[in-house]
């Protein structure tokens, strides 16, 4: 608990010191409790989710840095490694692959990089998936690109 | 994830085994935090069977478990007895190297009192902390774990406030939050080291089964993750950074003559310069600090007489 609590602070420091580093994450602590966290992403360029942004909830277990956040999104998006319904992220690092060498910041670039590399062999989207497999590039596109303008941009007027 | 979906297809197609329409909803339903729990659920309870680091048993406990086993193993086992006295079991949760050469390590200095080799040590844990901040790490990723480790190497060496006695160090061996820092801590070292030499492991990672990674990825994915298990590029790499040279006597069934077996082991001697004692000699008068039993898949703690 002491550990985690002492890695986290360390973070929020580094988050401050190098907010202008990353202008594509701005990551949030809760004002009373260091372990949750929110984070606004950008949605890469020359991607569906382009012009987006994207809100990520981080709960961090008292474990910490041993074992991995537990990372969703927020905002509704169309990925086939992203769960449709409960925002849960289908990353190799958020699972087995988790290594106290990744950090909250780190955990939001590879977020990022999913979303412009999706995996669509390992769905938590089938629906989405299943367009990529089949090879239907512009009928993924054009979905994804829609749940971004419904969901993850301002609306307009 | 592919498991759970591979069961569920197999049990599908199979006609004489239907599923009730309830299991195959359950399955559905299950998401991955479920595995994950249900994962660590299933370690917590391998865990109360072995401790990460067991007690000193007699080398005749090995015989007992292959009682009615294979005769190579019982041959070699008689053999292995010759020179060796006793095992210290760790437990099989993929660390076992890890776990096996901390204490192994930090009961070789607790007994020899060797401050020289603690200074040497250090020297290199500074090394291996530069390594890490040259290769790009953030200083707050790895220090904990660092500061860990030299915290438990000094309190083996007597004489002081802080001092810890054998019996504690068994303690803290089993303590899940010191154990499994230091455990982490390794796993940086080793990572580093990969890294810094990549050109020198690179063809021993290419010929391993996962032959498309690269060094980076070999790390990302089989180095610094808990309970990835230790191959021979991890048991170099650690012993190359640290110095620290380790024996492994390997106990499995292969053999050329069945009336005349031999316990083959490997020394890994870390590579000139960096030896215990300065300007050390060859690989024959080197002597390991840590001997470590390996039988297929598992590393546990080796005694000689």
């Amino acid at each position: 608990m002491q550990a985690s609590r002492a890695r986290l602070f360390k973070e929020y420091k580094e988050v401050q010191r190098e907010k202008a580093a990353d202008p594509d994450i701005q990551l949030v602590c809760d004002d009373s409790n260091i372990f949750k966290w929110t984070a606004l992403i950008k949605g890469p360029s020359e991607t569906p989710f382009e012009g987006g942004v994207f809100q990520l909830a981080f709960a961090v277990p008292e474990q910490y840095p041993l074992q991995p956040p537990q990372v969703r999104f927020l905002t509704k998006i169309f990925h086939p490694n992203v769960h449709f319904k409960t925002g849960e992220i289908c990353l190799d690092i958020l699972k087995n692959a988790w290594s106290p060498a990744w950090t909250l910041q780190s955990v939001c670039r590879a977020i990022i990089a999913l979303m412009a590399h999706p995996e669509p062999d390992s769905p938590l989207n089938c629906d989405s998936g299943n367009l990529l497999r089949s090879g239907d590039i512009r009928g993924y596109q054009s979905m994804a690109r829609m749940y971004t303008r419904l969901a993850a941009m301002p609306k307009k007027g | 994830m592919e498991n759970e979906e591979g069961l569920q297809a197999d049990g599908e197609s199979d006609p004489k085994a239907p599923i009730p329409v309830s299991e195959v909803d359950a399955w559905e339903n299950i998401r991955d935090d479920d595995i994950m729990q249900q994962q660590s659920a299933i370690r917590a309870e391998e865990a109360e069977k072995v401790p990460f680091i067991g007690d000193k048993e007699p080398l005749s406990v090995l015989a007992a478990e292959y009682e009615s086993g294979s005769p190579i193993l019982l041959k070699k086992i008689k053999v292995l007895g010759e020179k060796y006295g006793s095992i210290r079991r760790t437990r099989g949760d993929g660390n076992c190297f890890f776990r096996g050469f901390m204490f192994s390590y930090l009961e070789h200095i607790l007994e020899s009192q060797d401050q020289a080799e603690v200074d040497r040590v250090t020297t290199n844990v500074e090394k291996c902390r530069e390594t890490l901040q040259a290769l790009g790490y953030a200083d707050f990723t790895f220090e904990d774990f660092f500061a860990l480790f030299l915290e438990q190497l000094e309190s083996v060496v007597q004489g002081k406030e802080t001092s810890i006695s054998h019996d504690e160090l068994v303690i803290r061996s089993r303590d899940q939050s010191i154990s499994d820092y230091i455990v982490m801590f390794f796993r940086f070292v080793t990572s580093g080291e990969i890294k810094r030499r990549s050109e020198f492991f690179e063809p021993f990672i290419l010929g391993m089964t996962n032959a498309t990674a690269t060094v980076e990825q070999f790390c990302k994915s089989s180095v610094e993750p808990m309970g990835e298990e230790s191959d021979h590029v991890h048991i170099i790499a650690l012993s190359d950074a640290l110095g620290v040279p380790i024996r492994v006597v390997y106990l499995d069934r292969s053999t050329y003559d069945i009336d005349h077996v031999i316990v083959n082991h490997h020394d890994f001697i870390p590579s000139a310069g960096d030896l215990p004692s300065a300007g050390g000699g060859s690989s024959e008068t080197t002597k390991p600090i840590v001997t470590l039993l390996y039988r297929p898949g598992h590393y546990d703690i080796l005694y000689l007489k």
